[in-house]
Formats: C-alpha cells, sequence, structure tokens
C-alpha cells in the first residue's frame, strides 16, 4: 500500500511541479533590464504538437525550435498519453479544479469520445486547405492565453488593490511587501487586455464541463489529446490486465479516463495517470513495457471520417473567399515580424505569448478586426499602447515563426502602419493650438513627424505656429503618436496599416506614390 | 534658503490637506518668493566630469549651501527616453553620479532619484546608464526607484495660469532638498528642454496637454515644486531631433555644466550655449515674468 501511494504522490507532485514550472515561465515573460529574454519562455509552445502541425502545414519552412514537439510525439509512441495526465497544464488546472468543485458521473454514451478525433481531422484538413484553427482549441493555447489576458490581469488587479490600500491606511507590513510583490511576483504594469472577459469565458465553461463528467475536455473534445492518443494506439506501456477484472469492475468507475472496459483497455485514452494501480483491492493492475498489442480502441466509422474530412475541406475555401481583412480593415496592425497576413493567419496558435510580453501592452486579441478567423490573434491597438523603437522581445517569444525574430537594427526599419492626422481634430490644424506631442515622442532618428511654421490670424493678431506633418518614408507605424496624442478619446494621428514591410506589393508602390 | 521656505510653505499646505483629508491647494501669489534680484550662476567647463561637477558646486559655496546633514534629497536627472548616454537624450549618468556623491558627503540621509519617463521605465533606467550608476553607490542612502503610481497627489493651483489641478508626485515635494539636473537638448515646441522642463518629470496626468501654453503651465508646475538647486548637464548637447535624438552627429561635446539656485538664471545661461538669447525659449521667458526667476544675463554674477 506504501508504494502504490507514492505513485499518485508522484504523479501528482510531477503535476504541480511541471505547472508551477509553466507559471514561472510565465512571469519571465516580461522584460526584466535586458534586451533578450534570458529563458525559453514559450517552452510549453515548443513542446506542443498541435503548434508544430500548424507550423509544418503553413507555407515556408518548419520551425526547427519546435522540435521537443517531435520528441513528445516519439515518447508518446512509446510510453502513451502519459503528457495529458502528467504534464499538461490545462489538464492538471482540471484535475485541481474538479477537486474543488466536483464531478460529473460518467457518461453513458461513450460515443463523445470520437469527438475529439473528429474535430482534430475536420482542423488538420481546414489547415491543408489554408484555414489554420488549431491554436483556438490547442488546450495548451487556451491555458496561457487565459492567463494572459484574464486570470494574472485579475491576480494583478486584487494585490494592486490590496497594496493601494495599504499604501492610503498606512499598513507597515504590506507597505513593505510591496516592493518584493512589485518587483518578482507582479506584473511591472497593471496588465489591460481586450478580451479578457471572454477569453475567461471559454475557460470556465471547460472547468464547469468538469461537473458533467471528470476530465469531459481531455476524454471528448481535446484535439491535442486526440493527437496524443492516435500516437498511442500502439503504445509499449500496456496495462495488465487490459480489461476489467470480471469479480471486481472497480477500474470500470475510478479510472479519470473511463479507458477501462469489459473488452479491454484503450490505450489512446489512458492518459497513464496510474491511478488504477493504486485503488485496485487486489493489487493486480501494473503497468509494463511490453509491445504493442490489439487494444480496444474508440471506434471512428469511414462516414464519420468522410464528414469531416469534408467539414474542414468545405471550411477552408469558404473561409478563404471572405475579403481580406487586412484591406478592408485599415486599422488592422500586426507587430513587427508579422510574416505575410495569410501566412500569418496560418502560423498563429494565438498562444498570446505576444500579448503578454508586449513591453508597451501594445497588443490585444482580435475580435473580428482580423476577420471571423483572426479570433484571438494579436493587433496593435496604437491607442492603448505603441510599439517600443528599441525592443524586439515579440519576435523572440512567437512559437511558431508567425512573428518572425528580428535583430534590433531590422526591427527599428520594419514597417508596420504609416500615421495619419485628422485634421479636423489635431489642435493646430482645428483650433490653431500648440501641440507636437507627436513629434516629440517620434522615435525615429530622423524624425518621422516634422513641423512647418504657418501663420496663422485669430482674435485680431497675427502669429507663427507650429503644424505637424507626417514624413511617409520616415514613419515605421510604432503608434506612439497615437497613444501620446492629449486629446481625450479617438486620437488625432491614427495609425494605419497603407504600408507594411511584410506586404512587399504596397511597398514597390511606396516608391512611386508616397516616396 | 529662499527656495527651501517656498519648498516648506507648500509641503506644509500638502501635509496639513491630506490630515484633513481635503484636496491640497497651493497659493501661487501667498507662497514665498522664489527670485532674487542677481543669481549667482556658476558655469564651468571640463574634461573629467567628477571634477567638473566638482569646480561647479565649489563656486555656489559647494554642496554644503545647499544640503544638510539628515536632508531627504530629490536628485531628478532627465531618464525620459530609452537612449543610450552618448545620443544627449538623457543626463549623462556620471553627472548623476557626482551630484549624489556630493549629497552624501554634505550629510544627506536619504538620495532619491526617480522620473516619470516617456518612452518604457524600465528601458529608460537601464539604457541611460542612470540605473547603473546610482546602483553602484550600493548604499542603502541611496536609492533609484520607478514611480510609485500610488504617489501621485492632485493639488489645486490657485493663480495658477494654465493647470488650475495637477497631479504630482508627493516624493518630490515632500523631500527636504530638491535638485534639477536636466540636460540640455533641442526641443521643437520650447526650443530648448532645460531645467524647468524638466520638472514634467514629477507630474502625473496627460502631461500632452501642457503643450497647449507650455510656458505658463511649465511655470505653474515649477513654482510647485521648486528646485533648490539645478545643474544643467551640457557635458553634450542634443542640437537636433529633440528631445530624445538618436543621431550621434546631433550631438555635440560641451564639457560643461550651469548651476544655479535660480533655474531661471540657470536655463537662461544654458540657452546661450545653443546661441540662443533667454527671450528665444518661451518657458524662461514665463517663468521670469512670473518671478520664478531672473532671466536677464546682465543682472547675473558668474561664477
Amino acid at each position: 500500500m506504501k508504494i502504490s501511494l507514492t505513485k499518485v504522490t508522484w504523479r501528482r507532485t510531477v503535476q504541480v511541479l511541471c505547472l508551477l514550472g509553466f507559471l514561472w515561465l510565465f512571469v519571465q515573460t516580461e522584460y526584466q533590464g535586458q534586451d533578450q529574454i534570458p529563458y525559453p519562455v514559450s517552452l510549453l509552445f515548443r513542446i506542443d504538437p498541435l503548434a508544430a502541425l500548424a507550423d509544418l502545414l503553413a507555407p515556408g519552412a518548419f520551425s526547427w525550435s519546435l522540435w521537443p514537439a517531435l520528441v513528445l510525439l516519439v515518447l508518446t509512441a512509446l510510453f502513451g498519453r502519459f503528457f495529458c495526465g502528467w504534464i499538461c497544464p490545462l489538464g492538471t488546472t482540471i484535475d485541481g479544479v474538479g477537486k474543488l468543485s466536483g464531478r460529473g458521473p460518467h457518461l453513458c454514451q461513450s460515443g463523445w469520445r470520437k469527438v475529439k478525433y473528429l474535430l482534430l481531422i475536420t482542423l488538420v484538413a481546414a489547415s491543408f486547405g489554408g484555414l489554420q484553427l488549431l491554436g483556438l482549441f490547442d488546450p495548451l493555447a487556451i491555458f496561457l492565453r487565459t492567463l494572459t489576458l484574464a486570470i494574472y490581469p485579475a491576480y494583478n488587479l486584487g494585490l494592486n488593490g490590496l497594496f493601494d490600500w495599504a499604501y492610503r491606511h498606512d499598513i507597515p507590513v504590506l507597505n513593505d511587501l510591496y516592493p518584493v510583490f512589485r518587483d518578482n511576483l507582479m506584473a511591472f504594469f497593471q496588465p489591460s487586455y481586450t478580451l479578457g472577459l471572454f477569453t475567461l469565458l471559454v475557460f470556465l465553461l471547460i472547468m464547469l464541463l468538469e461537473r458533467v463528467e471528470r476530465r469531459f475536455w481531455c476524454k471528448n473534445l481535446c484535439p491535442l489529446g486526440a493527437l496524443l492518443g492516435l500516437c498511442s494506439r500502439r503504445a509499449l506501456l500496456v496495462r495488465q490486465p487490459d480489461a476489467l477484472c470480471p469479480d471486481c469492475q472497480k477500474c470500470a468507475t475510478e479510472c479519470r479516463m473511463e479507458a477501462v472496459h469489459a473488452t479491454g483497455h484503450q490505450s489512446s485514452e489512458c492518459v497513464k495517470c496510474l491511478d488504477c494501480t493504486d485503488s485496485c483491492p487486489q493489487q493486480r493492475v501494473r503497468f509494463g513495457l511490453q509491445g504493442p498489442r490489439p487494444q480496444a480502441e474508440v471506434n471512428l466509422s469511414r462516414r464519420d471520417l468522410l464528414v469531416s474530412v469534408a467539414a474542414g475541406v468545405l471550411m477552408a475555401p469558404v473561409a478563404q473567399i471572405a475579403p481580406q481583412s487586412h484591406q478592408r480593415n485599415a486599422f488592422l496592425i500586426r507587430p513587427p515580424g508579422a510574416v505575410d497576413e495569410s501566412e500569418f493567419l496560418r502560423r498563429c496558435v494565438r498562444c498570446g505569448e505576444c500579448m503578454k510580453v508586449c513591453i508597451g501592452q501594445a497588443l490585444h486579441p482580435a475580435w473580428f478586426e482580423a476577420g471571423a478567423t483572426g479570433l484571438w490573434t494579436p493587433l496593435l491597438v496604437a491607442r492603448l499602447g505603441y510599439c517600443e523603437y528599441n525592443c524586439t522581445l515579440c519576435g523572440q517569444v512567437c512559437p511558431t515563426g508567425a512573428l518572425r525574430r528580428l535583430p534590433l537594427a531590422e526591427k527599428r526599419k520594419t514597417v508596420i502602419g504609416l500615421a495619419v492626422f485628422d485634421k479636423d481634430r489635431c489642435l493646430p490644424f482645428a483650433r490653431q493650438e500648440e501641440c507636437l506631442v507627436c513629434e516629440e515622442h517620434c522615435p525615429t532618428p530622423d524624425k518621422a513627424i516634422v513641423f512647418e511654421e504657418q501663420l496663422v490670424t485669430g482674435s485680431g493678431q497675427t502669429r507663427s505656429l507650429k503644424i505637424p506633418k507626417v514624413l511617409s518614408d520616415k514613419c515605421i507605424g510604432c503608434g506612439i503618436c497615437e497613444t501620446r496624442c492629449p486629446l481625450g478619446g479617438v486620437s488625432a494621428i491614427r495609425v494605419t496599416n497603407e504600408i507594411e514591410t511584410r506586404h512587399p506589393q504596397t511597398l514597390a508602390e511606396r516608391g512611386s506614390a508616397y516616396g | 534658503m529662499i527656495n527651501l521656505d517656498r519648498r516648506q510653505f507648500i509641503r506644509s499646505v500638502l501635509q496639513s490637506a491630506l490630515v484633513a483629508g481635503s484636496l491640497p491647494l497651493v497659493d501661487l501669489l501667498s507662497a514665498p518668493a522664489m527670485a532674487t534680484t542677481s543669481p549667482l550662476v556658476s558655469r564651468h567647463k571640463g574634461q573629467d566630469i567628477g571634477q567638473l561637477v566638482e569646480d561647479t558646486l565649489t563656486a555656489l559655496g559647494g554642496m554644503g549651501n545647499f544640503v544638510t546633514a539628515g536632508d531627504t534629497v530629490v536628485v531628478k536627472p532627465n531618464i525620459g527616453w530609452d537612449r543610450a548616454p552618448e545620443l544627449g537624450a538623457n543626463t549623462h549618468p556620471e553627472v548623476v553620479k557626482a551630484v549624489i556623491e556630493h549629497c552624501l558627503e554634505a550629510g544627506a540621509a536619504q538620495v532619491r532619484v526617480f522620473d516619470n519617463t516617456c518612452n518604457d521605465p524600465r528601458r529608460c533606467y537601464v539604457n541611460s546608464g542612470i540605473q547603473a550608476a546610482v546602483e553602484s553607490f550600493g548604499s542603502s542612502r541611496v536609492r533609484i526607484e520607478h514611480m510609485d503610481r500610488r504617489a501621485y497627489q492632485e493639488v489645486a493651483i490657485k493663480e495658477g495660469r494654465e493647470l488650475r489641478r495637477w497631479q504630482f508626485y508627493r516624493p518630490a515635494i515632500e523631500s527636504d532638498r530638491f535638485i534639477n539636473i536636466p540636460v540640455a537638448k533641442d526641443h521643437s515646441l520650447t526650443t530648448l528642454t532645460l531645467g524647468m522642463k524638466n520638472i514634467m518629470g514629477v507630474i502625473g496626468g496627460n502631461r500632452g496637454r501642457l503643450h497647449r501654453r507650455i510656458g505658463d503651465a511649465v511655470t505653474d508646475i515649477n513654482l510647485v515644486v521648486p528646485s533648490d538647486l539645478t545643474i544643467v548637464d551640457a557635458t553634450r548637447i542634443l542640437l537636433r531631433n529633440g528631445p530624445q535624438g538618436g543621431h550621434e552627429r546631433d550631438v555635440e561635446w560641451r564639457h560643461t555644466l550651469i548651476a544655479s539656485s535660480d533655474i531661471v538664471a540657470a536655463d537662461s545661461v544654458t540657452a546661450t550655449l545653443f546661441g540662443f538669447q533667454p527671450e528665444d525659449i518661451p518657458t524662461v521667458v514665463a517663468g521670469a515674468k512670473r518671478g520664478l526667476g531672473v532671466m536677464d544675463l546682465s543682472r547675473m554674477r558668474m561664477v
């Protein structure tokens, strides 16, 4: 009994340590005085086979930095879906939340099991056709973007509120603790994002499913679980006895994945949590390396396959006939290093790493700004934050090459948009008042915003006024002018995607029409 | 010291209002006056920055004239931009360091360094070299810190010309001494940015709004946060593409410091380094008009 207790303890310890490790990397995903982030902060996606799949199916070369994902697939082929039971941070969160919230009974309808495979097949078929939505359902992306967009901001808001209160009421211990928290355990600025609540609702829904059935998400919906399941059908690590024992059948209710049946053990469903080895009253159950055996796997009919492939194959072209979002929405600004928009959408797995690391809090998740299929992709919202001239962090953390890692010199020359004045609102134009805040902040060494002095006549006297002007061959679209414009509401200078380095055609036009 | 009377006056206004739980109201007219009729201005040149700071301060009677034992001192450099020292956008880190050394020698109990930056504060502190310079003291008496967003206090300004209410950084008002060490550089709207405009780094709010009538706005905040000593860093001056620059070719080495307890006088003398007259600088003109200091070069006692 002592030994079997250790197995559960082992698994839980590994789960908690992995979760803490990923949380630690998450907190490190921030500028800390060095231009290069010293830790592999996006490790979670470098081991993510779905991210690797998205990368593989996108045009352009495969990002070999994703090699750990391939290692994970090989290990899964040998040892089964241990990732789901031991490492996946969403799985660990689900286990923890289920313990607190209570869990539903097993569903009788075992037909649900195949939904995840059908979803995976649909997503992969769509990816082949040019529509990549893997990231929407990738559990690791769901985990990290929920953390980035919802939970971490809420955590910071709570702590900031507490420390504000302590400051106002002069509470000694809390006031002393503040610098420790601020420098190590909190974001430098209170994080704020556009889709926080929606992102949280999706996450809560997945947690709520635990009330329907234990590990409902992992059993029935998770496409990563499906991919790992497909790899582990012939896993060498197998359970003995494989089927339920006629005299006991406790595994049928104990197994969180409901992988043990009278007809045998479903290797592709088992997450190798080893609970059954602990809970077996006769201590009969054990796992051993035995070589592949025929297993009682989830049955996918030919018709199921056909329907899911057809769905993906249909969705891809229909999505592509939608008008190009970046042409329809002039304010769709992508981070520097973003590849061509269609390739970008095929590479971005919506993980949220770039939004987390963005030093100016300029990157926000898209809702429909980038079209129906651009949900959660990063947008630069220049009114909320600007792209810091000497910063290259987003390209450093992007796991799939949707954002290229730009050397600083190249980044400074990368044009992500063009600033345009709204002369009806800009103070010198509209009200003949001095301002030039945009010119002051413009970061290019030869300023992209300059001014001309003009004589203006108002209330009976003539005076000189400095009128700003954007030089389109200098502007890189960083957006600091839009962020800092002192007007209330909409800025009087806005960045549009009229000129972008990543779209060579508009760049060619730049030479003639705008240069 | 005249500025100190004013500093104490404003501090007491702030503190009594905070105790009463009301909005502090600074009446600019009833506060003690700042200007003397013929300010002492120290202007020195030298290649070695440590020696240069020493010479400049000695001419004014040494730092002991401004800082007494046990004082809490705010040293306010310009750390506004994510730019390296050689680009002339921020106060030179060696100037900051030498000034702090003099404060410590004069017996300051605590020296605090901060600035409300324009670019990301972490990048500015690191890449200006100022964070490393301050931390090199390794002393608990010297601290560089990021602005604490909780410490901004709204202050009502009676007789303020452009600002009637604004957010001020409490540690800047509450310190015993405030030593202003701006860098001298080009600025499109104010022609030059010098000591007076450097005070924009200790206020909060939507600072761009001050640009509408910047001379009076900057004078308003200077009347609330008086500088006990202004040391303008003109070791190198940024001539074009200010206030953040980016080309070394826009920077000229002058190896000069200008210091005075009269901020308008210090700014006026610095303007001449660029070939301007004090009248060309709107902040200087507004400051002089409203009694913040003297801009008439002929009335200054140069040492």
